[in-house]
């Protein structure tokens, strides 16, 4: 937990504490999983990946365990339900519970009952709105906080959103490796655009905060050359970005990639992913009350 | 009705006061403040301004931190008290995040105590009997509305009747600290805010905050 020294209670800039640290730190993992969960099944359902959608709703289900670990009284969660008209906190348990709700009897008939199709594309494309909501209400969780100018980004649920993706389309690619050929070279094909989307967004999200409030630009500056330079460029450039789209653009020009290849692309998202909801739950700073000189 | 305070800055010395009478009237634990005083310069010498804030939750209007709430625990009361229902709370610190001014404590440590290893005061003891504050649940300033509702009740007016009014606004040895209706054209803060151009701190933030500020 990052300490504040009295006399500097909010006459600096001030790091968000709440939600990093401590058992703040679930909090980045809920918010990771729910993306990583939602990418990998809306991945696996168009790629119609049984073992992909099964994961993407172990996944969830983690996030959930992650939340719990996050909350100090667990075991009142159920009043989560009550406040979606105005809580982005209570649609999100909405939606994970909807999504681990429909991919569990979407799964049941997949495995089961694979003869009930119409039901199970109906099902498939109610998981998959969910699984979408489930991924990009974390990144409004965060972007509605109006007190944290960093955070406050229109741009912050399309970034978590597709880092999501991201991080879903890469075990989806660690999952079916060895698989169908025509498949895998797909599957990398959309990771590719994905990437590289991912770093265009990443790159707008950065440039575009600097110029909404000093508070803002504080942070930022704190993320590319201050205290939170390494987490950024070792973990999410390098690891989020550059490792994997040199392995993708490698595979681009000699076909698909070794399998040792591939699981260090895979993990490197996966390491990327989790760094970028750390860095950004780090960077979030409050404008001092009294003028800073 | 809303209730509001008018601070006046020129007449605060920074004597803490406010934040003692605070925790003595509320048994607050160790390491948790439902007011502050902030204390900061600005400009330059020779012309530097040393600047000495007053802070506690600002009951604002359109408070950000009851939106954010997902089970209803932060609530606003009719007289626009902001408050929030230990019982209610999950402890997820949402609204801690939205609060742009950073009024809201987390009472983590149930067994925490102003002299560890030690016994418990005899302050700490009646206040476990008296308000006793639950672990694991986000805390704030509530305009002391115990002494509100009480003398009300009694038919006293709070901002006018000691014994009806915010401890800190009493406690105050300057009288910095002016308390009363806001919807109250007639009252006594409406008047210093209109006579000495009170102002709320940081109206940018977008809240509406109920205390104002008098520079």
């Amino acid at each position: 937990m990052i300490q504040i020294k009295p006399y500097d209670f909010m006459v600096k800039y001030q790091q968000q504490k709440d939600w990093i640290g401590g058992r703040g730190n679930f909090i980045a993992f809920a918010f990771f999983l729910g993306g990583i969960s939602g990418g990998l099944y809306m991945a696996a359902a168009y790629f119609d990946s049984l073992l992909g959608m099964f994961v993407a709703w172990l996944l969830s289900l983690l996030m959930g365990v992650s939340y719990m670990a996050h909350l100090s009284h667990p075991f009142r969660s159920w009043r989560m339900f009550m406040k979606p008209g105005t809580s982005w906190i209570a649609r999100g348990f909405i939606f994970i519970m909807l999504f681990i709700g429909l991919t569990t009897i979407q799964l049941i008939l997949s495995q089961w009952v694979p003869e009930a199709t119409a039901a199970i594309t109906t099902l498939k494309v109610l998981a998959g709105i969910f699984a979408f909501a489930q991924s990009i209400y974390t990144g409004f969780a965060v972007s509605y906080v109006s007190a944290i100018k960093v955070w406050n980004s229109a741009i912050v649920p399309i970034l978590f959103v597709t880092c999501g993706l991201s991080g879903g389309l890469a075990i989806l690619l660690a999952i079916t490796m060895g698989g169908d050929h025509a498949q895998l070279v797909a599957l990398e094909n959309v990771i590719r655009v994905v990437l590289i989307a991912f770093a265009i967004i990443i790159g707008v999200y950065l440039w575009n905060t600097t110029y909404s409030s000093t508070a803002a630009k504080e942070a930022v500056k704190r993320l590319v050359g201050g205290s939170l330079a390494p987490l950024f460029w070792i973990g999410v450039f390098l690891f989020g970005i550059a490792i994997p789209i040199v392995m993708s653009v490698t595979t681009y020009f000699v076909g698909v990639g070794s399998s040792g290849l591939l699981i260090t692309a895979v993990v490197s998202e996966i390491i990327g992913g989790l760094a970028l909801r750390f860095a950004i739950l780090k960077a979030g700073m409050y404008t001092p009350l009294l003028p800073v000189d | 009705m809303r209730w509001g305070m008018a601070i006046e800055l020129k007449r605060c010395i920074g004597c803490y006061e406010c934040v003692l009478a605070c925790k003595a009237e509320h048994f607050l634990p160790p390491d948790i403040f439902w007011n502050r005083v902030l204390i900061g310069e600005s400009g330059k010498y020779p012309t530097v301004t040393k600047l000495i804030y007053n802070v506690r939750c600002n009951q604002c209007a359109d408070p950000a931190c009851v939106k954010v709430c997902p089970t209803g625990a932060t609530q606003q009361r009719e007289d626009g008290i902001v408050w929030v229902d230990e019982d209610k709370c999950v402890g997820c610190r949402y609204c801690m995040i939205a609060c742009p001014y950073q009024m809201r404590s987390m009472y983590e440590d149930g067994n925490s105590q102003y002299f560890p290893g030690q016994e418990l005061t005899e302050h700490e003891k009646v206040g476990k009997e008296l308000y006793p504050h639950q672990p694991g649940v986000v805390q704030k300033c509530v305009f002391c509305k115990e002494r509100i509702d009480s003398g009300i009740a009694a038919g006293l007016t709070p901002g006018v009747d000691r014994e009806a009014t915010p401890a800190c606004v009493i406690s105050c040895p300057t009288k910095a600290i002016h308390f009363g209706d806001l919807d109250d054209p007639n009252s006594e803060i409406n008047r210093v805010i209109k006579e000495k151009h009170g102002h709320p701190f940081h109206p940018e933030f977008g809240t509406d905050p109920s205390i104002y500020y008098i520079d």
